[in-house]
């Protein structure tokens, strides 16, 4: 699979305070690539290198094939959409005019608008005032504003971090069926559920270097401890070794009927995260 | 430079429904139509105070106007959308200063209507407040870009209505302090000095030096301007 973005080496240094440092990773096109980390790890930071918006200070990023720098060009600008935590929402515009500009910037028939407010359930509020809004329901909108010209490739900067978790399964649906068209998607969140359902390939982005990058089930069993843990009728929970050592002593809960439930001990991806950094996720 | 007058059009119909709707800034337009018939009706008829007014059009609202649209679209972080569309610096800039130029051509038309103002030369008088409205834009452009928000924007244009409203009256002066004499080659003085000598007969062929040294700024500020733009591009 053709990579649609190649990041070498790249570092990103404010005054003296550097933001990433010797950053390295490709995104497949087609796939879901979740970069995590917490506030101030350095994603926005890598998201405005990647959309054109801040120049690196080292290293080389590539997206479509061509260096960043290229992205200025109205052709590559198509190309992508970009959801940030700042909606840069006309407030005093209704929702339907905020799109429509957006229609006529990237030649996109008006008809569309009700198609992508269909996507993010807005639909029946297409008149009312950005500014009247929820904060949900902007995050809805600035997202209907990112799907509105079927970008190839769709940078998404903690795209539900202020909506309801009804909300964010619907969101959640939309991208799995824009990820399906073929659109591939680049995701920030410190959402490890979010990164966990929706992501291919997971990176972990701590003080501005990447720890871990694979996919969620391989980080998963590579950090597992080969444990289970067997629920037993008198309420006990007993962990037990997932090999044949634990068998034995399975089998016979099993056979006295004692045991209630079984689960595979395996670490989210939170808790992978903590224990590589030492930080949590906030 | 490409220009798409769809996108054009596109940013001139969104600014219209936006500015119609922030009273705070679209008021503004109102005064020098106000000052113009209260002149008019004053029976004040001289070309310096015909042209403050003009001038104080272009301040408050070519400069003042395009200088809170273009702030606010980046207090509200609106700006780097428009950017960071498909949209170029033409389609963002033209689009953006195309609805502050008809306005102010419109209350330029009322302030002068109501000042009783009867140019010799239309024609003249009519061009030379084109060219010079670019300027204006161009300013506001600038210092909008230089503005962190509309309130910051509002500070920092005041000096420049100031400046170009009254700035005419330096001429007063200049034979006392010779240093001003550098201040009478702004475009608001060159301005007034454009609609002097057609008051007194001058054709095309007789303000041209007025022309060329206004066309001079609305260059350097074009320039100006889509530089800073394009660096603003960047963080």
């Amino acid at each position: 699979m053709e990579n649609i973005i190649e990041v070498s080496s790249l570092a990103k240094v404010f005054a003296n305070q550097t933001a990433i440092e010797s950053v390295d990773f490709q995104v497949k096109q087609g796939e879901i690539f979740g970069f995590l980390g917490p506030s101030g790890s350095g994603k926005t930071t890598t998201i405005k290198i990647l959309t054109g918006q801040l120049t690196p200070t080292s290293g080389t990023a590539n997206v479509f094939g061509e260096s960043v720098s290229q992205l200025k060009k109205s052709e590559y600008r198509r190309r992508f959409g970009v959801l940030t935590d700042n909606s840069g929402l006309y407030g005093r515009l209704s929702i339907y005019d905020n799109l429509k500009l957006y229609c006529d910037l990237y030649d996109v028939p008006h008809s569309k608008i009700d198609e992508v407010l269909d996507a993010v359930n807005l639909k029946e509020e297409k008149s009312k005032k950005v500014s009247s809004l929820s904060k949900g329901m902007t995050q809805r909108v600035t997202l209907a504003r990112a799907l509105i010209h079927e970008p190839e490739l769709l940078f998404l900067d903690e795209p539900t971090s202020a909506l309801d978790p009804t909300n964010s399964l619907h969101i959640h649906e939309g991208l799995r069926a824009l990820n399906a068209k073929g659109t591939t998607i680049f995701l920030t969140t410190h959402d490890m559920h979010e990164a966990e359902t929706l992501c291919d390939r997971v990176a972990f982005l701590n003080k501005g270097k990447i720890q871990l990058l694979d996919t969620p089930d391989k980080l998963k069993k590579r950090y597992s401890d080969s444990t289970i843990t067997v629920e037993l009728t008198n309420g006990e929970k007993v962990i037990l070794p997932a090999g044949s050592e634990g068998a034995n002593q399975l089998f016979e809960y099993m056979n006295t009927d004692q045991v209630v439930t079984i689960h595979s001990n395996e670490p989210t991806l939170g808790d992978i995260f903590v224990q590589v950094t030492g930080r949590k996720l906030a | 430079m490409m220009i798409s007058w769809k996108r054009v059009n596109a940013i001139l119909q969104k600014d219209f429904k936006d500015f119609s709707r922030n009273l705070a800034v679209s008021s503004v337009i109102f005064v020098p139509i106000i000052l113009g018939a209260f002149y008019g009706r004053m029976g004040v008829d001289s070309i310096d105070t015909h042209f403050m007014l003009v001038n104080m059009t272009f301040g408050m609202v070519a400069a003042f106007v395009q200088c809170c649209l273009i702030a606010e679209e980046k207090e509200k972080n609106t700006l780097r959308g428009l950017m960071l569309s498909p949209a170029s610096t033409a389609d963002i800039l033209g689009g953006k200063s195309l609805l502050t130029f008809i306005m102010t051509m419109v209350v330029v038309f009322f302030t002068v209507y109501l000042a009783e103002y009867k140019p010799a030369n239309v024609a003249i008088i009519a061009a030379a407040i084109v060219l010079s409205s670019f300027f204006y834009i161009a300013l506001g452009t600038l210092l909008g870009l230089y503005s962190k928000s509309v309130l910051e924007a509002s500070v920092i244009v005041m000096p420049v209505i100031i400046v170009f409203s009254l700035g005419s009256f330096i001429t007063l002066v200049v034979e006392k302090y010779p240093i001003l004499q550098v201040a009478t080659y702004l475009p608001n003085i060159q301005l007034v000095e454009l609609a002097t000598k057609v008051e007194a007969g001058a054709g095309f062929g007789g303000v041209l030096v007025e022309f060329a040294i206004i066309l001079g700024w609305v260059i350097a500020s074009l320039i100006l301007t889509v530089v800073i733009y394009r660096k603003r591009m960047v963080d």
